[in-house]
């Protein structure tokens, strides 16, 4: 496996190509922790929900592609997407341990001129912060956010299956709390933190979806959550923009905001709100960046 | 009447984890934890998915979207506490392939397949994106090589599934 001084950045596409702020905040993190990182031409993933539910050998084929555009460098990827992640871990997992399936994708991929070799790791940026440590993540707060109490939600491609995956404890992560604690915060224990988002049967009927992200917002803010901890674009969308429809459902308000825990250890950092693109969130967040003395 | 779908049957018993699936003794760990049965009064629900399919008994198709196939919100939760260890979702994937290559399932599947199809990305790049990263200090994103990528999914055949 590649020993990385310096990753390929993989943000994805809808990260990349949609909601690019949630990338300002990875960026100005990684650099302040010393995470290099560097681009390449990546195709989609692609998504482990759609693309690989529509075709098997497809998804393969082009998740094996992306990689070996990594090993090209000879360099590892992080992931700031859990699909992306999920997708990228379970094909190289899967053809770096079974023979029969790397030759057959081996055959397809040499129609274009590449082969997957397996020398690669792939990282979610969840991981590498925790790896990074609590203390060299407390060295560069400058403005503690004792008091903040938060619901943190890792999401269900962070680490399912947990026996191949192997990102994190299955049924009682502890990396994204570990992150979060270094700032001050204080994740909350709440029922319902190992539910799913909701997103993936939003794509069949909407309002199953909905009911779901009812549940889990109910949950958390019963526990006293003041704002959503996340590690995934697609839960960031869930949560944040699709707030609204939930509220709908619930029949009540619950404008409570959701950070990217890298926008959380930004402000705690010291990072203006307007250089992180904050405004580009759907559920407001002045009144807690106020509360909390981040404005 | 009852009738064995062959091909199900066929694709199923092809699958890698076939094996493990006849040690399911329907248990329900994996109706328990699914959120989507709990909030659809099981409308959808795992278990029978596993016995229908060992068994080839096609109930999940003939009709686009139907809801015990695509009602799966893919969280993995089944896969994690089924206590015979099946990988749940891996069968779940067989079936939706097989449910797209008939012409079923929900549109947004075939429709993002045919974006990255086109374009070797889910999400093309927008030009007001493109201004908002300038604008938060981002390196431009440098775009996939969609010719290549169309040209390996001709050969794994997805321009047949989606008739292009
Ligand atoms: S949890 Fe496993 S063994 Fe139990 S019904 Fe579901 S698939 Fe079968
Ligand atoms: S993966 Fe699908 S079937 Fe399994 S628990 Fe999640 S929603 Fe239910």
């Amino acid at each position: 496996m590649a020993k990385t001084e310096e990753y390929k950045m993989f943000q994805g596409c809808t990260i990349g190509n949609r909601i690019p702020f949630l990338e300002a905040s990875a960026r100005k993190v990684f650099d302040k922790l010393g995470i290099k990182t560097s681009e390449a031409p990546f195709a989609c993933c692609p998504d482990p929900v759609g693309f690989n539910s529509t075709d098997h050998l497809s998804w393969l084929a082009m998740g094996a592609r992306n990689l070996t555009i990594a090993e090209d460098e000879g360099k590892d990827i992080i992931s700031l997407c859990n699909g992306c992640f999920q997708t990228l871990k379970l094909v190289n997992k899967e053809l770096i341990h079974d023979e029969h399936e790397k030759e057959k994708i081996n055959a397809i991929l040499k129609t274009i001129g590449r082969e997957f070799k397996g020398t690669i790791n792939v990282k979610h940026f969840v991981e590498v912060l925790y790896d990074i440590g609590a203390d060299k993540i407390k060295e560069n707060v400058v403005k503690e956010l004792a008091g903040l109490k938060v619901a943190c939600h890792t999401g269900c491609h962070y680490n399912r299956p947990s026996e191949i995956v192997q990102t994190d404890d299955p049924m009682k992560p502890i990396k994204l709390r570990g992150v979060v604690k270094a700032t001050g915060a204080v994740p909350v224990d709440y029922e319902e933190e190992m539910l799913c988002c909701g997103a993936g049967v939003g794509n069949t009927e909407e309002e199953p979806a909905m009911q779901i992200l009812n549940n889990k917002i109910t949950s958390a803010m019963n526990a006293g959550a003041e704002a959503f901890i996340v590690n995934c674009p697609a839960c960031f969308q869930q949560f944040d923009t699709n707030q609204k429809k939930a509220e709908k459902i619930a029949g009540k308000n619950f404008g409570i905001p959701v950070l990217y825990v890298t926008e959380l250890l930004a402000l705690a950092f010291g990072e203006k709100p307007d250089d992180l693109g904050l405004k580009f969130h759907r559920v407001r967040l002045s009144a807690l960046l106020e509360k909390h003395g981040l404005s | 009447m009852v009738v064995v779908d062959y091909e199900l049957r066929k694709k199923v018993m092809d699958a890698h984890i076939h094996d493990a699936l006849k040690y399911c003794y329907q248990c329900a760990r994996c109706t328990d934890v699914c959120p989507v049965a709990k909030v659809t009064d099981q409308r959808y629900n795992p278990r029978p998915v596993i016995m229908n399919s060992f068994l080839g008994l096609n109930t999940f198709m003939g009709e686009k979207d139907n809801f015990s196939l695509w009602g799966c919100t893919i969280c993995d939760t089944c896969d994690e506490v089924c206590p015979q260890k099946i990988e749940l979702t891996e069968i779940f994937t067989v079936l939706k392939n097989m449910s797209i290559a008939r012409g079923e399932g929900p549109d947004y599947y075939t429709t993002q397949a045919s974006t990255i199809y086109d374009t070797g990305k889910a999400i093309p790049m927008q030009p007001a994106i493109e201004r908002r990263r300038k604008d938060l200090g981002l390196p431009v994103i440098e775009p996939p090589d969609a010719d290549e990528v169309k040209k390996l999914l001709n050969e794994t055949k997805l321009n047949k599934i989606l008739k292009k």
